[in-house]
């Protein structure tokens, strides 16, 4: 099958949307269920199938290997409708570091189910990024539905940021739970949304800290207007001694939309310590009124906030 | 020098929706080239009259009128005041996520080059390695106090109302603030600086003293700040309400 067209549009958005896939980089290119285009580097394996509706991978990051470049994983499909599922098992192995960039590229679905299930582990002393960024089209409704689970080994770092920004969201529900089971571990994931129209968010970030002394963030910034709805659930758990963590969400509402923030914090230790804070709302006036005495409209004020929040 | 003041504040009320006045009948005005300052203590309506001139929805006057260059722009919005030159350094300036502090003051010149924005920083005293750094949580108060004089430095506007710019965990030094006033003055702008410090006071032109929303005195910026030292009691003065000490009495 040639599949040259889609290679090349896939790789073009991917660039437009800030973040381009260079040959030399490691690599895996899919569209549909087909893997245009794989390429290991050293340090990296990487174990790729296609299956029914997507593919199943794994990755490993050898013991020790510092990759200087991101992991490129491409998934996307230029079609109107269909089902892509993605399986993938990430695995950094004693003191390596690695970024894994994740595009999910959908610019004309109109119905269509992007489903990930992902396993992340991140060894002793290893530290991963995890970058997954979004691109849908202006029109559809995509379901998008990503499901997480990472375990974070002592001295570890787990860095996670989710961007879903650039046109409609569909209906999304990220699932992210994180487990920081080593000393010194730590978890930070953020989550940036942008609902528009009747777009549904749910983004869910679950941090536990059993590690002694470790540490974790969940963070998340909506902006919900027209008739969307946005509801952010962030948990972090503290279950050790010294271990410290903080939820932080931030939804702004416009127009009809609608938003509920639910931070859970809870202790399990009397040797943890978690915080919270959630602004939830419309922008505040004295922000915007800040941005006005400098010659901004307000919708131009609106506008730089929102894509400062969202940045 | 024109005859027609950059500002006129005349006979202006604000009125909250209980009743409480906040401003009650204050006539101000700032030459061109002036610096003009509000005394007050805690709570005397100062910050109200710097909202009331840059036109904050929440500060809308009940009556009188404000006009700016001879032109009546009470019912204008903070954009067109801003437009027409207007601006206005907060005393508790807001955080901004995701902005850098030089896209932030590029909002105040969009062409300002990179050494123009090193400049202003300078100029405030704040090194060049916070041009990239967010106007967020990154910068304590007194960091962005800083900066929004930074703001008004690049920006050049025909008034810059300055609410308290020497309060903050970060002081600016007096020197500071009266370098700036010289600075702005050079560019061509007037300054409204509202104060409760005496010393600031002192390096205006002219000064006002705003007690419970009423100006009790006008005049000399050394007659207004004595008073204002000496126990200030205005408002339990009748003979002081709405008094105006001339230049001849000092």
């Amino acid at each position: 099958m040639n599949l040259s067209n889609e290679y090349m549009s896939l790789i073009e958005i991917a660039e437009k949307a800030g973040e381009p896939i260079r040959t030399d980089d490691a690599h895996v290119i899919v569209h549909a269920n087909n893997i245009i285009a794989a390429k290991d580097i050293p340090g990296l394996e990487i174990d790729a199938e296609e299956t029914e509706f997507g593919i199943r991978a794994s990755f490993t990051v050898k013991a020790g290997a510092i990759l200087k470049k991101p992991v490129h994983l491409c998934f996307g499909h230029l079609g109107k409708e269909g089902k892509q599922v993605i399986e993938s098992r990430i695995v950094l192995e004693e003191g390596a570091k690695a970024k894994f960039y994740s595009h999910c590229i959908f610019p004309n679905a109109v119905k269509f189910l992007h489903a990930m299930e992902g396993d992340i582990v991140v060894g002793k002393g290893a530290d991963m990024t995890y970058e997954e960024v979004h691109v849908h089209g202006p029109e559809g409704k995509i379901e998008v539905r990503p499901l997480t689970r990472v375990v974070v080994d002592e001295k570890g770092r787990y860095v996670s940021n989710f961007s879903l920004i650039e046109g409609r969201v569909g209906i999304l529900s990220l699932d992210v739970e994180v487990d920081v089971v080593g000393r010194l571990g730590i978890a930070e994931i953020t989550s940036k949304v942008y609902g528009k129209y009747d777009d549904i968010c749910n983004v869910k970030d679950t941090i536990r800290l059993s590690g002694e002394k470790s540490s974790g963030l969940a963070k998340a910034r909506v902006v919900l207007k027209d008739n969307s709805f946005g509801k952010f659930f962030g948990e972090v758990q503290g279950a050790a001694d010294g271990a410290k963590g903080h939820v932080d969400c931030t939804e702004i509402v416009q127009g009809n939309a609608k938003a509920e923030a639910v931070p859970v914090v809870s202790v399990v230790h009397p040797g943890a310590e978690i915080t919270h804070e959630a602004a939830i709302g419309r922008i505040a006036n004295e922000k915007l009124w800040g941005l006005m005495a400098k010659g901004l409209t307000e919708n131009e004020a609106i506008d730089v906030i929102v894509s400062g929040l969202l940045r | 020098m024109t005859d027609t003041p950059l500002l006129q504040v005349d006979e202006v009320t604000v009125t909250r929706e209980n009743g409480k006045k906040l401003l009650d009948q204050v006539s101000l005005r700032v030459g061109h080239g002036e610096v003009t300052g509000v005394l007050g203590r805690n709570g005397a309506g100062k910050t109200t009259l710097a909202y009331t001139v840059m036109g904050l929805p929440s500060y809308r006057p009940n009556s009188g009128r404000i006009f700016f260059e001879g032109k009546d722009i009470t019912n204008l919005s903070i954009t067109d005041r801003s437009r027409l030159g207007i601006t206005l350094a907060w005393q508790y300036p807001a955080r901004y996520e995701g902005i850098t502090v030089a896209e932030y003051l590029r909002l105040s010149r969009k062409d300002a080059t990179r050494r123009e924005l090193e400049e202003a920083l300078d100029f405030i005293q704040m090194e060049p390695f916070y041009l990239d750094r967010f106007v967020d949580k990154a910068l304590s108060g007194g960091e962005r106090k800083r900066l929004e004089l930074a703001s008004i430095y690049l920006m050049r506007p025909k008034l810059a109302i300055l609410d308290e710019p020497d309060s903050g965990v970060d002081l600016l030094a007096l020197g500071d603030v009266i370098k700036l006033f010289k600075k702005l003055i050079d560019f061509g702008s007037s300054v409204l600086v509202i104060t409760h410090r005496d010393d600031i006071a002192s390096a205006c032109d002219r000064a006002y003293l705003l007690c419970n929303g009423k100006v009790m005195l006008e005049g000399q910026p050394v007659a207004v700040k004595q008073y204002f030292m000496s126990l200030c009691s205005p408002c339990s003065d009748p003979l002081l309400a709405g008094g105006v000490i001339s230049n001849e009495s000092q």
